[in-house]
């Protein structure tokens, strides 16, 4: 079928294997730009373009190169998986060379050496060092050094996605420190008057660019040019410009060795070692926090329905148009902007809870308004009949709603709620964008580490299945024992 | 004794009831008969108060419903009403998640405060008088049509009221079974309850009403003695809606 698509299918097949890259080609490089600075992220005055000491680091090395930089935004937990896919040649991203990383990747020589800091609250007292952290939750970015080396001393951790969060956590008090590279801390906090270092940095690692295992060429090729930039003085000229330069870097300038793996034994390289053990521990912990999370915000949906779907149905005008604004704004809008406003946005106004409280509570008011019109649809099948009897058996409203139509109405709306929670069950899974431990942040999380996408993905939908599975199973047998009777009404609506 | 004075009832623009006016001494039976749409039902929902009455008034014992009270009011009354006044409807709207006895000593216990106790002993004494002593533990989806019937008489009759009410309580019966129910209102009515039957069935009517009343139009064309009406209708309205019904 010869076709444009086929054609560019074509041109595209030939780029992807015409081997070795050639002085023409471009550098394609990767690098998460969100949150990213001081490493690559947009200019805040021309947010079409990205800055960045790292930017301009690869600019130095392309032209080192003789080729033209290629920036290929990504996601920085999938940086190394993105890699392998070929979406990009090269990682340039504050990324440390742990030892798991290099079961999947290479990397060249370091061309920065870095340090972690600690910060905490101006008035916080008792953290000193990071030994002091054994009992709070201290945050960072997931998959870095940093989250590796809290992962090794067994101290409580919250990841994030960005570094602005995780400061404006702490700010908040939802966590107790953050640790963080040098580069970033010197970046978010060193204006900051509400935060400080808990202590002087420690810690000694490298940044290091990642390339694809193979690309060995491409490999030389950049190990060359970072010697250049680093002996031409021009990556200290960068360095300087953003205050990241001190004397450390200067242990970087011996000439890198052809066929070297470029682990220096002098710097400390944590790694998470993974193991199952730990790993299917990590997961039950999520599960139980994905159960919390269902079972609290079920408890105030199917509590706050109730009003909402009386208010909707019987209430005075300016009632029912409340009631429907939320029950409309709530089902038409998603589920994961609502969590994000109320663990972003509610802040602002002085309401800052902890994000598993954020995430229990977004979903119960999220799902309170689907629980009110299965609530409504319920009370509105009852037949007119039923309420005239209680009536004229001399009940006042109240006490026939409350032993007459609701017993009747519950039996309707059982099988839809069970349903519902079913998939409240699966929407936990939206929490993992407010770094709440649950079972998709822990497969996120787990999997990026450990590069066991499949099986861990299979470990984490055995988790969903043992869950969902008994409360569907529920549903059909409660549907089941209601379907004569339905049969019943349907056959009396026949005869009115 | 009930009595109602020139009672008219709106509807959607329309005059459903044009000034019904009649009578019901107490320990009689009033048979309403005339075709559908002629206003027998909306006449019975005006007298137990489900609907509001636009003109007229209806009177039972000491209590009084007028078009021109005021909403409160007239609630109020109906309340007192309906103390007074048991009502079976065609569909019957049994409660289908109570069983039989929780269906009737529902209201008692929970209107009158009857003691749980007393309250089942007096269900099962008329579902007795039924003849559904044995069924008090099933649900009614469980029970034929005619056993659903007899259960909701005996939840209107749990309340104790003076007057009952039907809303063609042969529609869903063979004929084996209406001449059943026959004998079970006739002995209802010997032990001192006043009844009003809305039918289109003359047959069933035909030796349990006393009085007869026949209406078209939402106006009542001839009322009277049953056996008159039966035998002798004055007008020739009544005359032809009986000969057909035969």
């Amino acid at each position: 079928m010869p076709s444009p698509v086929s054609k560019l299918l074509w041109i595209a097949a030939c780029l992807l294997f015409s081997g070795n890259v050639s002085a023409q080609q471009p550098l394609r490089w990767g690098a998460d730009p969100s949150g990213g600075a001081p490493y690559v992220y947009n200019d805040p005055n021309h947010p079409d373009q990205y800055i960045g000491y790292e930017k301009e680091m690869v600019d130095a090395l392309a032209a080192a190169m003789g080729r033209k930089p290629e920036f290929a935004p990504s996601d920085w937990e999938t940086l190394v998986s993105a890699l392998q896919r070929k979406s990009f040649d090269v990682i340039v991203n504050g990324l440390e060379p742990t030892s798991d990383r290099q079961k999947q990747i290479q990397f060249s020589k370091p061309y920065y050496i870095f340090q972690l800091a600690l910060t905490v609250r101006n008035g916080e007292q008792q953290i000193h060092s990071l030994a002091d952290c054994k009992n709070r939750v201290v945050g960072t970015l997931g998959n870095t050094a940093a989250s590796r080396l809290l992962q090794k001393e067994n101290i409580p951790m919250r990841a994030y996605a960005e570094p602005l969060t995780a400061y404006r956590d702490l700010e908040l008090k939802r966590i107790d420190a953050v640790i963080m590279d040098v580069p970033a801390e010197v970046f978010y906090v060193s204006k900051s008057t509400t935060l400080k270092r808990a202590c002087e940095p420690f810690f000694r690692g490298t940044y290091n660019v990642g390339l694809r295992k193979g690309d060995d060429a491409l490999k030389t090729e950049v190990d060359a040019a970072i010697d250049k930039i680093i002996n031409d003085g021009s990556l200290e000229k960068i360095l300087r410009k953003w205050g990241l330069w001190n004397d450390a870097q200067l242990e970087l300038q011996k000439p890198a060795k052809a066929g070297e793996k470029n682990v220096d034994v002098g710097y400390d390289i944590t790694s998470a070692a993974f193991n199952w053990r730990e790993a299917i521990w990590r997961l039950t912990r999520a599960a139980f926090v994905t159960v919390l999370i269902a079972f609290g915000s079920m408890v105030i949906a199917l509590v706050l329905g109730m009003p909402l779907a009386i208010g909707q149905w019987k209430g005075p005008r300016p009632v029912q148009w409340l009631c429907t604004i939320y029950v409309e704004f709530f089902r038409g809008t998603p589920v994961l902007v609502q969590l994000l406003f109320l663990y972003f946005g509610l802040p602002t106004i002085g309401l800052a809870m902890p994000a598993w409280l954020t995430a229990l509570i977004g979903l119960g008011l999220n799902y309170a308004a689907y629980e009110s019109q299965v609530y409504r649809a319920a009370l509105e099948a009852i037949p007119r009949g039923q309420w005239e009897a209680s009536y004229l058996l001399g009940m006042g409203p109240v006490l026939a709603f409350r032993r007459i139509i609701l017993p009747q109405a519950f039996r309707i709306a059982l099988p839809p709620m069970t349903n519902d929670f079913v998939s409240l069950f699966k929407d936990t899974s939206t929490a993992y964008a407010i770094s709440v431990w649950e079972l998709a942040t822990a497969y996120r999380e787990l999997a990026n580490a450990s590069g066991q996408f499949l099986l861990l993905g299979v470990a984490v939908s055995l988790y969903y299945l043992a869950m969902s599975l008994p409360m569907a199973h529920l549903a059909r047998r409660l549907e089941r024992k209601l379907q004569r009777r339905e049969a019943i009404e349907a056959v009396e609506a026949e005869i009115n | 004794m009930i009595r109602a004075t020139d009672l008219i009832k709106n509807a959607n623009g329309a005059r459903i009831l044009r000034g019904v006016s009649f009578e019901v001494a107490p320990q009689t039976v009033l048979g309403i008969i005339g075709a559908s749409g002629s206003g027998k039902t909306t006449l019975l929902r005006c007298l137990n108060g489900l609907e509001r009455i636009d003109g007229g008034a209806i009177e039972f014992d000491s209590i009084r419903l007028e078009a021109n009270l005021s909403a409160a009011e007239y609630s109020r009354r109906v309340k007192g009403l309906r103390k007074k006044v048991g009502t079976v409807f065609q569909h019957l709207y049994l409660f289908p998640h109570l069983t039989v006895l929780a269906n009737i000593i529902e209201a008692p216990t929970h209107v009158l405060r009857v003691p749980k106790q007393q309250a089942e002993s007096e269900a099962v004494a008329l579902l007795d008088s039924v003849g559904l002593k044995e069924k008090a533990r099933r649900y009614p989806e469980t029970l034929s049509g005619g056993e659903q019937q007899r259960v909701a008489i005996a939840r209107a009759l749990a309340m104790h009221p003076a007057l009952l009410m039907f809303d063609e309580p042969t529609s869903a019966l063979d004929p084996k079974r209406s001449a059943g129910l026959r004998s079970l209102l006739r002995s209802t009515v010997s032990r001192g309850h006043t009844m009003v039957i809305v039918s289109h069935s003359i047959g069933f009517l035909e030796g349990l009403a006393d009085q007869l009343l026949y209406m078209e139009g939402g106006e009542v064309v001839e009322s009277g003695a049953a056996h008159q009406i039966l035998n002798s209708p004055r007008d020739p309205r009544t005359k032809d809606f009986i000969e057909q019904a035969k």
